[in-house]
């Protein structure tokens, strides 16, 4: 398994972590509030989160585990189920029993297949559904099947005795055996070292004896002692016995168990007795397997001698269990970062100039004289150039190139098209493309779902494409690159494109519009991102829930990004994610109303005019328009939303800022353009709370606070008045 | 004998010096010519005013917010607040910055008056006004000398307060 396979198994663990703490956190509060449907589709969105990243994996145990949950909750979502307190206790089980199966893939340890398959069932009994027990059966045993497969092998070795002359490390050796699977015991027999005024340092006295266990053949175990095979003394032999026992000490959770002690190294915990002894020379591996085959378990004994009930025991255990996976799932929840050295020498010489200006800033000002004034002004500049420098540098230790979030593709798009029976190709482009190591993160859950849709909805199977007159092999092109301040993210596919007419019936039948609603194009393909729409005929595997869209949206929104479709019937789909370079630091232009002054942040900036006698019109003889270029949009002066004293009430007089938020475009009127300059965002909601029309707050050349402008909530404040009448 | 003598004097002057609170040691500040407290282990710090940004859209006793060295704390009038006129701001107008659960605030008082010990016995649970007079943001009446203390929850004055508005914007 390759490094970077590894690392996006890693991203995976921790998503899913995350998502089942939501699922259960949701669960609970689900018992209180037992009608509320918010927090089941957020419970929902969670666990076809963990469905949809597990599949991708390919832990098919944990996908249609997840799915059978899944059925169950759209059940109740959708009110043709109530929650009552056994569906909820039974979710609640089936999350740790999900949990229990996720460690598992994460650990390689074996499942309790009966567990999985009990619940199962009663999801699938819940859900109304006969579903077939003996699909089931196959499903959960699939992952732990491979694990019977592997084997234990004995080796004995003994290496040449020019092995170091010829430069070789049996080290590297071990290192590869224990690539192969599990090396559970390591023995070294040092029996042949000579006394040390005897010893020649370039000799071998060495030979170990090891016992490993694996999935590979022997001709795989063979191949590793290529290198030293000449005149090695090797014997690899498989033994099944010591399987038996390895399996049945580290499947009851027992502790005594003499395996891993590599693990336990690690862990700073010390080794069990037997590898103590088995260590020191004084049993031998075989002895102690035997003698631990011969003890009895700790609950047994209890059992036996009628202290606890077996349930009692069993409860115990189950706890041990989750103990053990809480410590695990612990353990891996560092966040950290890789930084190139050449970066941080960068920061560091720049650190360096920074205070040698600063020293000769403060030299300056001990003795300044007013003719000085000049060489005052230089070194402000100076420090000025130093810091933004410095400033720059340090917002790129954060970034990453935008490919660690693409590279998972390839193999999701690969499962797609075999599943769905579809030739899909995958062209990724901008893989280079640097952005915020937090956005990176989040952006990863949207675009899957924006590629499986393209893949299951915008792709049509070949005959379709045959017939269409297109290529049978359908693309999806996932491509970044920079725009402005932003990184724009596109997820293009060369399908159907969407189909109008289903999504108005569907948005009809939902409610979501009147029936013979005039709507144009820009105000219907975002009806998608609502919760719960999907125009999929059927509910597949990989998507049709009309979950998902509605994640994609929050989830960029909630980065300060923004989404937008493009359709063309029959030529395709282009998804356009707008996200910012980075979530700390905006560019902004300041615009002063009054006495105030806000900042607009400038990506949502078309352009600003200043506007001509007659260009403004009125309707209803309120809501003002401006026709800028033909177009007629709608004004709002920003004095009457927020309640200021403006220096100027005539639009002739005052400065217009065209803005877009969502595909909208506005007129904002401001008295005057101050500036452009970056702004470090400031929260809000830290001491005071989220205040409507204001996305966050910062701190002014002056040192007083200023109001970065949220444009979505000043349209909606304009157009629905506040909730603070004043 | 002396050592208890030696034990009081020590006490006494500890308190002056404010090594010891006993829990019981109040902030107190001015409002035109009531005197209010509030406890000290809650008080971060006290500024001299300085212009603060007005937040749109918020009830005239939010005054607005300041950049208190990189924080953005929000700022209220306490005259306005309590519904009593609002006068001109002086040379004693100050802002005591306090700590309300895990948000900092900024009150703006006439002038801070003294620290001043009360013990729990000169604490007398909050008056009865029926609906004419809220003060349920009041934990109880101290006396001090002949002075008169109204001891402010903090808590319940700005926190619900803040919370409720944020209900009613949701």
């Amino acid at each position: 398994m390759s490094d970077e396979f590894a690392q996006f198994q890693e991203a995976f663990f921790e998503e899913a972590a995350e998502h089942l703490a939501i699922v259960e956190e949701g669960l609970l509060a689900l018992e209180q509030h037992p009608k509320d449907l918010e927090l089941l589709a957020k419970i929902f969105r969670s666990a076809h989160s963990i469905k949809g990243a597990s599949g991708m994996f390919g832990f098919n145990a944990v996908t249609q585990f997840t799915h059978k949950m899944e059925t169950l909750l759209d059940l109740l979502r959708n009110g043709e189920k109530a929650v009552s307190p056994p569906i909820a206790d039974l979710l609640l089980k089936s999350t740790d029993c999900l949990k229990t199966l996720i460690e598992a893939v994460k650990s390689g340890v074996a499942v309790d297949d009966e567990v999985v398959q009990r619940l199962a069932a009663e999801l699938a009994s819940a859900s109304g559904a006969q579903a077939p027990v003996v699909a089931q059966k196959q499903a959960v045993a699939a992952p732990t099947q491979s694990e019977h497969q592997e084997r234990s092998y004995l080796i004995k070795w003994t290496p040449p005795e020019w092995l170091f002359q010829r430069g070789l490390d049996p080290l590297q050796v071990l290192k590869e055996l224990n690539g192969f699977g599990e090396l559970s015991s390591v023995t070294l027999d040092m029996s042949r070292v000579p006394d040390l005024a005897e010893i020649d340092p370039e000799k071998c006295y060495l030979s170990w004896e090891l016992r490993l266990l694996t999935g590979k053949d022997l001709k795989t175990i063979e191949a590793a002692f290529e290198f030293v095979r000449e005149d090695s003394k090797l014997v690899i032999e498989e033994e099944r016995e010591a399987l038996s026992v390895k399996r049945e000490t580290s499947e009851s959770g027992h502790d005594t168990r003499f395996t891993n002690d590599d693990q336990r190294a690690e862990d700073g915990a010390p080794k069990p007795l037997g590898a103590i002894l088995v260590e020191s020379g004084v049993v031998s591996p075989a002895v102690l397997e035997q003698a631990l085959s011969q003890q009895k378990k700790v609950g047994e004994i209890l059992v036996e001698q009628k202290v606890v009930t077996p349930q009692q025991v069993e409860q115990a255990l189950q706890k041990q269990k989750q103990q053990e996976s809480a410590a695990q799932t612990k353990k891996t929840d560092t966040a950290s970062i890789r930084v190139d050295t050449a970066k941080i020498d960068k920061l560091i010489n720049l650190v360096g100039e920074l205070v040698i200006t600063q020293s000769m800033l403060s030299d300056l000002c001990s003795r300044f004289e007013i003719k000085q004034l000049p060489v005052l002004l230089e070194r402000v500049a100076q420090l000025e150039r130093n810091t933004r420098e410095i400033q720059e540098r340090v917002m790129g230790i954060r970034m990453l190139p935008i490919g660690t979030a693409f590279s998972r593709f390839p193999r999701l798009v690969r499962d797609l098209s075999t599943k769905a029976g579809k030739k899909i190709q995958l062209v990724l482009s901008g893989e280079e493309t640097e952005l915020d190591k937090t956005v990176i993160e989040s952006i990863g859950d949207p675009l899957t779902h924006l590629v499986r849709n393209s893949a299951d909805h915008g792709l049509e199977p070949p005959e379709e494409r045959l017939d269409n007159n297109k290529s049978e092999m359908g693309t999806i092109r996932l491509n970044a690159f920079h725009e402005g301040g932003n990184i724009c993210i596109t997820v293009e596919d060369d399908g159907r494109g969407l189909n109008r007419d289903k999504i108005i019936a569907k948005a009809v039948k939902q409610g979501l519009i009147g029936e013979n609603e005039k709507l144009s194009d820009d105000q219907i393909w975002p009806l998608i991102f609502r919760p719960g729409f999907s125009t999929a005929e059927k509910v597949t595997d990989v998507s049709g829930r009309g979950v998902g869209m509605d994640v994609v949206k929050r989830n960029i929104e909630a980065l300060g990004g923004t989404v937008s479709i493009k359709t063309v019937t029959g030529k395709g789909t282009t998804f356009t994610l707008k996200l910012p370079l980075t979530l700390a630091i905006i560019e902004g232009m300041t615009v002063r109303v009054g006495k105030e002054t806000y900042i607009v942040p400038l990506l949502s900036i078309l352009e600003s005019i200043q506007p001509k006698a007659g260009t403004i019109k009125t309707v209803v003889g309120k809501g003002e328009l401006i026709n800028v270029r033909g177009t007629y949009l709608p004004m709002i002066r920003m004095y009457e939303v927020f309640i200021l004293e403006p220096e100027y009430t005539n639009p002739m007089k005052s400065i217009l800022l065209i803005l877009e938020t969502e595909g909208e475009r506005v007129a904002v009127m401001v008295d005057e353009i101050l500036g452009q300059q970056q702004v470090v965002i400031k929260s809000m909601e830290q001491n005071f709370r989220k205040v409507e029309g204001i996305a966050g707050a910062t701190i002014l050349g002056d040192g007083t606070v200023g109001f970065i402008l949220d444009v979505r909530g000043l349209l909606e404040i304009a157009r629905h008045g506040t909730p603070i009448a004043a | 004998m002396a050592a208890a003598a030696l034990e009081t004097a020590t006490k006494e002057l500890q308190q002056q010096i404010g090594l010891t609170t006993d829990g019981n040691q109040f902030l107190t500040f001015n409002l035109g010519e009531e005197l209010y407290g509030v406890d000290i282990l809650r008080v971060q710090e006290i500024k001299g005013y300085t212009a603060v940004t007005k937040i749109p859209n918020t009830p005239s006793h939010i005054k607005g917010v300041l950049n208190l060295r990189g924080t953005i704390v929000p700022i209220i009038e306490l005259r306005t607040k309590f519904s009593m006129p609002t006068i001109d701001y002086t040379a004693f107008t100050v802002i005591i910055v306090v700590v309300v659960r895990d948000k900092v605030m900024g009150l703006v008082v006439d002038a801070v008056s003294d620290v001043l010990n009360i013990d729990k016995k000169d604490i007398q649970p909050p008056p009865q006004f029926g609906a004419k007079v809220d003060v349920s943001f009041l934990n109880g009446i101290g006396k001090s000398n002949d002075k008169l203390v109204a001891l402010l929850d903090i808590d319940r004055l700005l926190l619900d307060d803040e919370m409720q508005n944020d209900t009613k914007a949701a």
